[in-house]
């Protein structure tokens, strides 16, 4: 138990802070935390959950995808014009997939072969991408969307089914992260990118790998996106980035690199979601929302400082 | 006595680093501070500097006691520090190295720029240097650095003047320089206290030695009174035995596990050489020859542009460090801070870093054989740490070399190059590293060994290469060959051998 503790205090210290606030806002406000409530506004979670992943990921080894919300738009749009243009559904989806893993590919591509820092190169396609999306579709959402694959984001006795195909992906993720040889590759990159060189560590291969793994990841983010919502809009994924990287970053991985966790992230996505949740179900505030999530990072970095293990660096 | 510790004593996290060390350091005096790694004296020389707050114990300056951790009360009171790896702002030229934080004013708000580059010219006039100070220091070699650090000590007037293994990257010529520029200090009254782990500056230098072991004081003495013999014995606490000359080779030389043909990159050219297996080929030269660049080549980090490597029998392809370990290529790089280890993860973790694809089941970790692994390596090499689950950077200088040693040990190289494997490693460790690279290449293991230490590279090789300025300049037998010849080699002539 107090090796856990040792090994999991920002875990601990966010699943506290999840519990104290459901408990706070279940005392404000009972219906907030009645389970139909819960459901239908768990419907706003799944993009930034998804993204939060591969984010993890690259955070982890001293990179940043600022992209993935354009990403995202770009996947709508293709699957937009496809379905629009009569492919079936299935054939769209895997157009829009492809075009979300060949844009992350792109920005990997680049990173190492300019040896620039990914914080330039996805500013740009943060931007080129969007733009993209945007000119495509003449700024037009393309709806409706087939019924069929509008169920593919709905519910199934009382589950939703994004929430099937997140707790698959962030099981997959975990283990990649905590139980693989290339997890404990990703960490030696984001602490010493030199030695992992000299360990014969594949590190620009890892790099553009996980980019494509984030264009991917925006690309099934935009399709669970347009069928929750039955349009395929470019306006998808707009600045969810930052909430995306907030939620990382909240979830304890260190924004430096090295060390993270994807426990630790789903708490943090958890826990930003419901935070907002709450001051939007009582106050509607978006403003008031911007100020809970810049204070929630606020106090993971504080918190994250005072639990590190003493005697480092 | 300008400078006196008293009782000082640090824990990090389960080592006890310094215990109740008492020292008193005195102005006109060079003062030499010796001891294993792990003995303390990093942790001693970082509590002078102020970077280490004791956990006990005082230290006065002039008889006045110093706030504990306060660099720039230090600054104030004279005492100023060259540090093993100076540190430095890279992208800044020697000017502002030398002035950064107490930069010269113009008479209007701005900085006296042209005073100080003066000022700077004159610095490095007096260390022997003549290079241009306003080029980035990133692109000096790493013994121009250290003249700018000496410069920037010389620079404070300051009256006491700590140098931690100022003379590691240093040339012979080098050397000599700091060590003319040392005596002026401290006829100049100014006091010094010197780290070095070569015992030949240490009886050239010194009017007192220091001896620590273990965290703890062991003695002070003159150089007289504390010969070579009894300075190594204090300082292992046992007899650890002088060098000596390899016994020649017995049997015959095996087959040929490294063949390199006409390799040329940008700093050396047709550089050809063979090791067979069970040897030890020595690369002598000066810093800046190109024997690093040669070996990170070799290794894949850096592309070659002509020629080819073999690794039994097996080519390699320029540039692909993959390919060279599955070939059984193994480097020890010079920078373990930044190439050798991952300072922030686990001894363990380091260890397995290499050789990870393989302790697997399924796709997963197998848990058990990487801790196997890592524990075998930390008992075979003798790693002084309570467990595989210590961070590296917990460890000492020497102990973390022995890490980046089993980390290839592990991988079970058939070519194992070593890039000044003892450089800021003590005797005791030192005899350890000679003893396990003569194990290795008994048990059939090429081992070409990059080293700046001659007496290292006389008393280990079989055969010794020397380089100067990017080529191979010739071949001596180990068992024969004096340091002379491997100079006379080294050094570039003035004639221009290369143009000949």
């Amino acid at each position: 138990m107090r090796r856990m503790w040792e090994v999991h205090r920002h875990e601990f210290v966010l699943a506290a802070l999840l519990a104290g606030l459901l408990v706070g806002a279940g005392i404000l406000d009972p219906l907030f935390v009645a389970g139909a409530t819960q459901l239908k506004l768990s419907e706003n979670i799944w993009e930034m959950a998804i993204l939060a992943l591969p984010m993890t990921l690259i955070i982890i080894t001293g990179g940043i995808d600022l992209s993935v919300g354009s990403t995202m738009a770009l996947a709508t749009v293709a699957f937009g014009l496809g379905v629009k243009a009569g492919v079936p559904f299935w054939g769209a989806a895997v157009v829009a997939l492809v075009v979300a893993g060949g844009a992350g590919w792109a920005n990997g591509w680049l990173v190492t072969r300019l040896r620039v820092h990914p914080l330039l190169i996805t500013l740009a396609s943060l931007a080129a991408y969007r733009g993209l999306a945007e000119g495509l579709s003449r700024g037009q959402p393309v709806t409706p969307l087939p019924a069929m694959f509008c169920r593919l984001a709905g519910v199934v006795s009382g589950v939703p089914l994004p929430a099937l195909y997140f707790a698959v992906l962030v099981v997959i993720a975990g283990l990649f992260l905590h139980r693989t040889p290339h997890g404990r590759f990703l960490r030696a990159m984001g602490y010493q990118e030199r030695a992992a060189v000299f360990s014969g560590i594949p590190v620009a291969r890892l790099r553009t790998i996980l980019h494509a793994m984030a264009g991917l990841m925006a690309g099934f983010a935009a399709l669970i996106y347009a069928a929750r919502r039955n349009t395929a809009n470019p306006e998808a994924g707009l600045g969810i980035e930052l909430d995306v990287i907030s939620a990382v970053v909240v979830g304890g991985t260190d924004i430096m690199g090295g060390s993270g966790s994807m426990l630790g992230t789903l708490l943090g996505v958890l826990l930003i979601h419901e935070a907002r949740e709450f001051v939007n179900w009582r106050w509607s505030s978006a403003e008031l929302n911007m100020v809970v999530i810049g204070a929630l990072l606020i106090f993971s970095v504080i918190a994250h400082r005072l639990l590190a293990p003493r005697g480092r660096g | 006595m300008f400078i006196r510790l008293q009782n000082l004593s640090r824990r990090f996290g389960g080592v006890q680093a310094l215990r109740g060390v008492s020292l008193d350091l005195d102005v006109g005096e060079i003062h030499a501070l010796c001891g294993e790694n792990g003995a303390g004296k990093s942790t001693l020389i970082k509590i002078l500097c102020g970077i280490v707050v004791p956990d006990e114990g005082s230290m006065l300056v002039g008889g006045v006691p110093l706030a504990a951790g306060d660099v720039q009360a230090r600054a104030r009171a004279g005492v100023a520090v060259i540090h093993q790896e100076s540190a430095a702002f890279p992208d800044l030229d020697a000017v502002d190295n030398i002035y950064v934080g107490r930069e010269l004013r113009s008479r209007f708000f701005g900085l006296d720029r042209r005073e100080m580059e003066r000022r700077t010219r004159g610095l490095l006039e007096r260390l022997g240097e003549d290079f241009d100070p306003r080029v980035p220091l990133s692109r000096r070699t790493v013994a121009q650095r250290q003249m700018v650090a000496l410069a920037r000590a010389l620079s404070c007037e300051c009256r006491f003047l700590i140098m931690d293994e100022p003379t590691a990257a240093l040339s012979r010529r080098e050397t000599e320089t700091l060590f003319r520029i040392v005596g002026q200090l401290r006829a100049d009254g100014v006091g010094i206290l010197y780290v070095s782990h070569r015992m030949e500056e240490i009886y050239q230098l010194a009017d007192r030695i220091t001896v620590l072991r273990d965290g703890q004081f062991v003695c002070t003495d003159t150089p007289a009174a504390l010969p070579r013999r009894m300075l190594i014995q204090r300082m292992v606490g046992r007899d650890a035995g002088e060098r000596e000359r390899a016994p020649a080779r017995v049997e015959g030389p095996g087959a040929t596990v490294l063949r390199v043909r006409g390799l040329t990159g940008e700093r050396f050219r047709d550089v050809t050489l063979d090791i067979r297996e069970g040897e030890i080929v020595g690369l002598a030269g000066l810093v800046g020859a190109g024997r690093s660049e040669v070996a990170r080549a070799i290794f894949g980090v850096d592309p070659w542009l002509a020629g080819g490597v073999e690794v039994a029998g097996m080519p390699l392809w320029p540039g692909d460090v993959q390919a060279a370990i599955r070939a059984g290529v193994a480097l020890v790089p010079e920078d373990r801070q930044h190439e050798g280890l991952v300072l922030a993860m686990t001894i363990g973790e380091n260890i397995t870093l290499a050789i990870l694809d393989t302790l697997v089941s399924g796709p997963f970790l197998a848990g058990a054989p990487e801790d196997a692994a890592a524990r075998e390596m930390i008992r075979q090499l003798g790693i002084k740490a309570p467990g595989p689950g210590l961070p590296a950077h917990a460890l000492s200088g020497g102990n973390q070399q022995k890490v980046v040693l089993a980390k290839w040990l592990a991988a079970r190289p058939r070519v194992l190059i070593l890039d000044e494997p003892t450089k800021g490693v003590d005797v005791g460790a030192k005899a350890e590293v000679y003893r396990l690279v003569r194990e290795l290449a008994a048990k059939g293991m090429g081992v070409l060994m990059i080293s700046s230490d001659l007496p290292e590279v006389l008393q280990l090789s079989d055969r010794i290469l020397v380089m100067s300025e990017g080529r191979l300049r010739g071949e001596l037998p180990g068992a024969t060959a004096t340091q002379e010849e491997v100079l006379a080699l080294a050094l570039p002539d003035a004639m221009g051998v290369g143009h000949a």
